[in-house]
């Protein structure tokens, strides 16, 4: 084993794959930049080059690209407020409030560093994991699948708001994007649920345009109010000193950022969970690092543990999701399939192979994930304090500039001008939700995990009917679920009791 | 202003749940399972939204961990114009298409909005339009479609 791992780093090492890992980083960096380009969408672009490469520079280009649009998607989170992708959204709570009280350089400081953590976390449980994961995997079927997504959902509603009036608007948030997961044909009996007659609507809401939306337009709205820069009026200088601060805070709150890691991979191992559901998740655990009531309210306001925990899990879950599909062909998400084509035009089998005879294989993969991340993140410094400066530049500057990214970002989701006005729809929503207190993370979390937890129920009901219910693993997340859900109010009331 | 947005929010999903629960009636139990599951506790935790919006006693702000909108002697006026210049940029991208409409609006935004010099505005304008040509058009090939109105005059390639 040792031998194959280091076998892994030579293979990675030699210089055509070398090469193309830094051309799939390079093209990955600015991917994960552009709104709306996904690295799903990427990979399955530049699928069609492969075909002439070895097995690891394929992979070495592939999983380059693909493992760094996670950490360049969280900059404009940070700077701008806008999701480089769907799984750098959860990044803007913090990240984006951090850089308007002109912390924009800790901010992007303790992004990088928590993503470079996450990603060698991610590849470390991807090198110890493949043999101990099966168990795990298989204990899990559509009931218990079922109630992770809800539990996940709970656990996001409880804990982006304070006391029993925002839990009700957390889950009102999260009901809400579950719900409207339904729209477009559904599944099962191919019904055209809510598409109000536009075949647009049928493949359902694509989740760019909506995330797009729902963050960046209040954002632009909230900067053309104030009439300054992002980072309002404050002064020169101060911006520069933070990235190493940054740094300084994923050693100070290692932990966390370990955690939240953990979480991410745990969630990419999952199938069909996603960057996205790893994100929220960790943000979720993030707020209950807090001690008390007056640290949870800092929440949402600029506090560098909301953006440690989502930094950390967006890169962990690449390879948590890569455990899978490497070791059972099960893809854990969209651009893992896409991978598991490639996996297929290069003549690889997933499978048993995989971690025997092609092992060095195996093990290149989670070095190009480590050293992927390691050069965009030195890269990523060496420039930070410029990105940090353009939380500076007057808003009437920024602002056409923004906006014309959010139309193509949205725009180039389905190529369908539906998509710009899907953005629209969710901005003024969006707008809403912010004017009126209500936390955005459970609507996205649900929006992303409908389609799952639908498929999963309609499984359950149909193979086990009532009896998934008294299943162990459904039995004990049942519990977690209500637990999630009285904890906070109990630690609410007592806080009272004892005032 | 919070309690109108909370609402304003709580009676559209009050409407929107509803809907979708009658709408539901009508599917098979396979596509009406989840909606019917979702929409019900749905309607009934808007309407205790509502209910609590009127007829409670605190407002209730400030309990998401989220960021404020800023508040601003002007913000009403303000946030009509923003809202304005995204609509007008929509207007035009399918009007004129992307390929008129994105340097038009940087253009018209830096100087009727920002009062920026002509240089600047310029210099701006095709910094974003040699992106968005270089990169989205020759790059990436992206499908942008010619605007209505070009099409309407015969101009459409």
């Amino acid at each position: 084993m040792i031998e194959a791992l280091f076998e892994g780093l030579i293979l990675v090492l030699q210089w055509k794959a070398l090469a193309f890992m830094l051309l799939g980083i390079l093209l990955g960096f600015w991917v994960g930049l552009l709104p709306g380009l996904g690295g799903a969408t990427t990979l399955a672009l530049m699928l069609p080059f492969i075909y002439t490469m070895q097995p690891v520079e394929a992979f070495a280009f592939l999983l380059g690209m693909h493992s760094v649009t996670a950490t360049t998607g969280d900059i404009t989170s940070v700077l701008f407020g806008v999701p480089g992708e769907a799984a750098s959204a959860a990044t803007i709570l913090d990240g984006h409030a951090m850089a308007k009280k002109g912390e924009a350089g800790r901010a992007l400081g303790a992004v990088l560093a928590s993503s470079l953590v996450g990603a060698i976390v991610g590849a470390f449980a991807l090198a110890i994991a493949i043999p101990v994961v099966r168990p795990l995997v298989l204990t899990f079927g559509s009931p218990e699948l079922f109630m992770l997504a809800i539990v996940g959902l709970a656990f996001i509603a409880s804990l982006s708001s304070h006391g029993g009036r925002g839990m009700l608007r957390g889950f009102l948030a999260g009901g809400l994007g579950l719900f409207l997961a339904t729209v477009g044909q559904d599944p099962q009996a191919g019904v055209a649920r809510f598409t109000l007659d536009t075949l647009y609507l049928w493949q359902g809401l694509d989740l760019v345009p909506v995330l797009v939306g729902l963050f960046a337009i209040p954002e632009i709205i909230d900067l053309v109010v104030r009439g300054t820069s992002i980072a309002g009026t404050l002064p020169a200088g101060k911006l520069s000193k933070g990235a190493f601060e940054g740094v300084k805070d994923t050693f100070r709150h290692f932990g966390l950022t370990i955690r939240c890691s953990l979480i991410g991979t745990f969630i990419g191992i999952m199938p069909g969970m996603g960057g996205a559901v790893a994100q929220w998740m960790a943000y979720g655990h993030a707020t209950q690092s807090a001690r008390n009531a007056e640290e949870r309210k800092g929440f949402g306001a600029g506090d560098v543990r909301g953006v440690l925990g989502p930094g950390a899990a967006n890169n962990s879950k690449e390879g948590g999701s890569l455990i899978p599909t490497i070791a059972f062909g099960v893809p854990g998400s969209t651009a893992m399939a896409i991978l598991l084509g490639g996996f297929f035009l290069l003549g690889l089998v997933p499978g048993p192979d995989m971690l025997t005879r092609h092992l060095p294989v195996t093990f290149s993969m989670v070095w190009t994930i480590v050293l992927a991340n390691v050069v965009t993140v030195l890269v990523c410094f060496l420039f930070l304090n410029k990105l940090a400066k353009l939380t500076t530049v007057r808003g009437t500057l920024l602002v056409p500039v923004i906006l014309v990214l959010v139309f193509i970002g949205s725009y180039t989701s389905n190529n369908h001008y539906g998509d710009i006005v899907v953005t629209l729809i969710f901005g003024g929503i969006g707008y809403l939700m912010v004017l009126g207190g209500w936390p955005r993370a459970p609507f996205v979390l649900g929006l992303v995990l409908g389609k799952i937890a639908e498929n999963y129920l309609y499984i359950s009901v149909a193979r086990y009917e009532a009896a998934w219910l008294t299943r162990p693993v459904v039995l004990v997340l049942i519990a977690m679920a209500i637990a999630v859900i009285l904890y906070p109010l109990y630690q609410s009331r007592r806080r009272t009791a004892r005032a | 202003m919070h309690n109108k947005a909370s609402l304003a929010l709580a009676v559209a999903i009050m409407l929107v749940s509803g809907y979708g629960l009658f709408a539901a009636s009508a599917w098979p139990w396979k596509a009406a399972l989840f909606p019917l599951a979702i929409g019900i506790p749905l309607f009934c935790m808007a309407a205790a939204e509502a209910l609590w919006v009127l007829f409670g006693a605190t407002e209730a702000k400030g309990q998401a961990m989220e960021f404020q909108i800023s508040s601003h002697p002007q913000r009403a006026r303000r946030t009509a114009v923003a809202i304005a210049w995204m609509l007008g940029f929509f207007a035009a991208i399918v009007l004129l298409g992307f390929p008129i409409a994105v340097p038009l609006f940087v253009l018209l935004y830096l100087r009727l909005q920002g009062s920026e010099g002509w240089v600047l505005s310029i210099v701006i304008t095709l910094a974003v339009w040699g992106v968005f040509y270089g990169l989205f058009d020759r790059l990436l090939h992206l499908p942008f479609p010619d605007g209505w109105l070009l099409a309407w005059l015969g101009f459409s390639s």
